[in-house]
């Protein structure tokens, strides 16, 4: 019975949604309210406002860079929430299921990890700093260090990442988006504009340029940096067994 | 009528509905957790399909390239932040998932609330 | 330059969130340090917000564009009386709790939580701020899901296995209704292709889409709605809000519920304005029943209750229906009424969880049923209580009597009468329930062990600030004319 209210209330709510749909400007006109209103702007004055190539860097860190501080904050407000669900391993070295089990994995794949890693790692860097020219950025860089650490602890396991990436670097390190992003906003202030304005009133036209090139790098770095640990922080939260944290006997 | 026009839209809601139908009817946590995923991708979908423009381009800037011939690049900032969310949303969700399974041994959500109800009567 | 002064609600935004990161650091050096350090980081903010009073025009906004990129291309945030006065509302009940945070969670939460717990209170309070002030609607979503996100946490912040599976419950219905709040956003976008709110409010009018727009509002009520408990949708309330750390309960019940209330104001006069209204009528008046039949409902759950924060938490489902109620009215006497019932009822609400943890710290007493006697023991627990009380059943000279008096009047004006006569027996209902457990606590004899003859208060750090709470509702009931002259020229200003 539950189960056909249900059902009943999905397929009315799909056909609504299906209605209006239908009711929608047709996809990809170039005649749609949204091509015509604001983002003429954006492609015609992005490379010489925001001096960003890729037009979608530049909407991210610039035009709409408040959004960005705030999804910064989202991912580290997630860390902190798994953190307060799932605690945090104490000072030392975590215990972990390859040397629970005593299963170590075969030698090629942990010598194919160890050769594999360092390049993945270069790889994401090469992401972060081309994302003001190319598809890519800081997030992208970020989550492509996540998952060179979750290859890396799905072979050699918890403890031997731990010891990689030990809790004081990523303490420091967590918050570096969230950081970055709150005095580069500051300096904006600082430098006579608004919060988070990368063209300082202040500084002279002909180095405004150089200047906004570099605080989007800068804040691509922090983005990339900060992301990368909370993603760490959290896979090692989420990997971590119960009661993991008593010394070994 | 748009509707055919429109189809990916179309296609979105559908998916939206399909993924609502996974969070409410579905018994495994992990499950709802997936129905939620699927929502948060078939918005993403959507939201995609509005910056499309015929015959576009990405919207980058190279030498001899009319800006006007590149597709929105407001809506695929929006879902940057948009995934972001719904991976937060996600790493929460699966590391309750992990307490309730360590506390109930179950992620059955019908043995969950039935427990409920014996330690309240 | 028009003064520095300008800078301030986005640094008041912000600066919490620069606190939240730095604490992980800080806890690895030092981590009795964190508690105080929270607080210094909201009192910040809150103190900048003092900086601000008498600078924002009544009748106007203060518009502040992020990086300077003029409104529509980028965010802007539009500081209105009302949005400021909610603002400064979060900063001074957050801080009260912050307070009050530090013994409670010593000892109710595991060691290494301490640290999440306050970064994620930091981001929960600053997120509330940019909520109720922020122009774009993207915006708003964004520092919606960091309220969400850090809310859902916060619930199970104990570990306790009811409080995980209140917590997952709360998630369950709270992420799918972000996402609705995301679709509802990309449906106003792909017709009006902008997302700036006034920008938004000049186009919606007449754009061809009828149906899409009806849809994106109906979409973004429902969603806003879940967030905000009201009736139908209120089913994780209960639950998350009793299990919580008390301190979160006063955080998620007194203000939480309420911003997200406000945001459907927002959205109703903000975005969809008077211009437009011909298209969200039948939405708005389904949210009024929805309204009326929580008032009533809240209420007649609460006096059911035997839990003593169960009781309260239902008590919010009904105070949300009258922030709802408010709003539907239409009018700048329900809008005022709400806007000022947001304060009122967060404050008392905020200070009546917190009498409920003082208790809980000392004794572990949850149920109604063990208060009885309880003021030989926690006399001033138990007057805070019931000067909350007093507030939140609305009788002079409370700030609740201020806010309900215009809430009635409103409803009276708009010649919706049987929501008048709803609003009214809520405040009946509302003083069954409050006045049972007065009653227990004056002037019943306590049973045998429950309470000693020995005075034996909450500590003064979780004394204090409920204290602060049960007499600002007082200091808002008395002094509300130095607020309601503005709130109402804002309220106008949006008509």
């Amino acid at each position: 019975m539950k189960r056909l209210v249900s059902l009943l209330f999905i397929g009315a709510l799909a056909l609504l949604l299906l209605y209006v749909v239908s009711k929608m400007p047709p996809m990809g006109e170039p005649t749609n309210p949204t091509m015509t209103h604001v983002v003429p702007r954006y492609l015609e004055k992005s490379e010489g406002e925001a001096h960003a190539r890729n037009v979608v860097t530049g909407v991210i860190i610039n035009y709409r860079g408040f959004d960005t501080l705030g999804e910064v904050t989202v991912i580290y407000c997630a860390l902190a929430a798994v953190l307060a669900v799932l605690g945090r391993e104490k000072r030392g070295r975590i215990r972990d299921y390859v040397e629970l089990s005593g299963i170590p994995s075969s030698v090629i794949v942990r010598t194919m990890v160890a050769l594999v890693v360092p390049f993945i790692v270069l790889f994401s860097l090469y992401v972060i700093l081309h994302g003001e020219m190319s598809p890519g950025g800081g997030f992208q860089g970020g989550a492509v260090i996540g998952a060179s650490m979750i290859i890396f602890t799905t072979v050699f396991g918890l403890h031997l990442s731990s010891v990689k990436v030990p809790l004081k670097v990523r303490a420091a390190l967590e918050g570096s988006a969230v950081i970055t992003f709150f005095l580069v906003g500051i300096a904006g202030i600082l430098g006579g504009g608004n919060f988070l304005a990368y063209a300082w009133p202040r500084v002279s036209q002909s180095l405004q340029p150089a200047l906004v090139t570099w605080l989007t790098v800068l804040v691509e770095v922090g983005i990339g940096l900060g992301g990368a640990m909370v993603f760490v922080s959290i896979l090692f939260a989420m990997v971590r067994e119960e009661g993991a944290d008593e010394p070994l006997a | 009528m748009n509707l055919w026009h429109n189809f990916h839209y179309a296609v979105a809601m559908v998916l939206f509905c399909v993924g609502l139908y996974a969070v409410i009817m579905r018994r495994n946590i992990i499950k709802k957790i997936i129905g939620i995923n699927i929502m948060e991708t078939s918005v993403f979908l959507f939201l995609i399909s509005i910056g499309y423009r015929k015959g576009g381009v990405a919207p980058v800037h190279v030498e001899g390239l009319d800006p006007s011939r590149m597709v929105n690049p407001l809506p695929q900032s929006l879902i940057l932040t948009g995934i972001v969310v719904a991976v937060s949303i996600t790493a929460l969700a699966l590391s309750l998932a992990i307490l309730l399974y360590r506390q109930f041994g179950t992620l059955d959500v019908n043995r969950l609330f039935r427990e409920e109800e014996e330690e309240a009567g | 330059m028009s003064g520095a002064y300008r800078h301030f609600p986005i640094l008041m935004v912000t600066i919490p969130f620069f606190g939240a990161a730095l604490l992980p650091f800080l806890a690895y050096l030092r981590r009795k340090a964190v508690p105080w350090a929270s607080a210094f980081f909201l009192a910040i903010s809150g103190g900048l917000g003092t900086f601000l009073v008498g600078k924002i025009p009544p009748g106007g906004h203060l518009s502040y564009p992020l990086g300077g990129w003029e409104p529509p291309y980028g965010i802007e945030l539009r500081v209105d009386f009302s949005g400021y006065f909610l603002m400064m509302a979060v900063a001074g009940i957050s801080l009260a709790a912050v307070i009050y945070s530090r013994r409670y969670i010593e000892k109710e939460v595991e060691g290494g939580r301490i640290t999440a717990y306050y970064v994620l209170f930091l981001l929960m309070s600053a997120s509330m701020m940019g909520f109720v002030i922020t122009g774009d609607v993207f915006n708003l979503f964004v520092m919606m899901e960091i309220l969400s996100i850090s809310s859902y946490a916060l619930v199970a912040v104990t570990g306790n296995r009811n409080a995980v599976r209140a917590a997952f419950k709360y998630l369950l219905m709270g992420a799918p209704s972000s996402i609705m709040v995301l679709l509802g956003v990309g449906l106003l976008y792909s017709v009006t292709g902008t997302l700036n709110m006034a920008d938004l409010a000049a186009r919606v009018g007449d754009t061809g889409y009828r149906e899409v727009l009806i849809a994106s509002y109906a979409i973004l009520v429902l969603a806003f709605m879940v967030k905000a408990a009201v009736f139908p949708l209120h089913l994780w309330l209960p639950d998350a809000h009793s299990i919580a750390p008390s301190p979160i309960s006063a955080m998620l019940s007194g203000l939480v519920v309420a911003v997200s209330a406000f945001a459907v104001a927002r959205i109703t006069f903000s975005v969809f304005t008077v211009h437009a209204w011909g298209l969200v009528g039948t939405t708005l008046e389904a949210l009024a029943v929805a309204g009326a039949a929580a008032v009533l409902f809240g209420g007649i759950m609460a006096i059911y209750q035997k839990d003593f924060k169960m009781m309260i938490a239902y008590s919010t489902i009904s105070h949300m229906g009258y922030v709802v109620l408010g709003i539907t009215a239409l009018n700048p006497e329900g809008i005022t009424g709400a806007v000022y019932h947001i304060l009122d009822h967060g404050i008392a609400k905020a200070c009546l969880f917190m009498c409920a943890g003082n208790f809980i710290y000392r004794k572990g007493f949850r149920k109604i049923e063990q208060l009885k006697g309880a003021w030989r023991e926690m006399p001033w627990t138990c007057f805070a209580f019931s000067l909350a009380a007093w507030s939140i059943i609305g009788l002079p000279p409370s700030a609740g009597f201020i806010s309900k008096w215009y809430l009635v009047y409103g409803s009276v004006r708009a010649g919706k009468v049987p929501y008048a006569v709803v609003l009214l027996v809520g405040s009946i209902l509302a003083a069954v329930y409050c006045f049972r457990v007065v009653y227990y606590m004056f002037f019943q004899p306590a049973k045998e062990g429950d309470w000693g003859e020995r005075l034996s208060e909450a500590p003064a750090s979780m004394s204090v600030p409920t204290w602060a709470l049960s007499l600002a509702t007082l200091f808002f009931g008395v002094f509300s004319y130095l607020f309601l002259d503005s709130l109402l020229k804002a309220a106008a200003q949006l008509l």
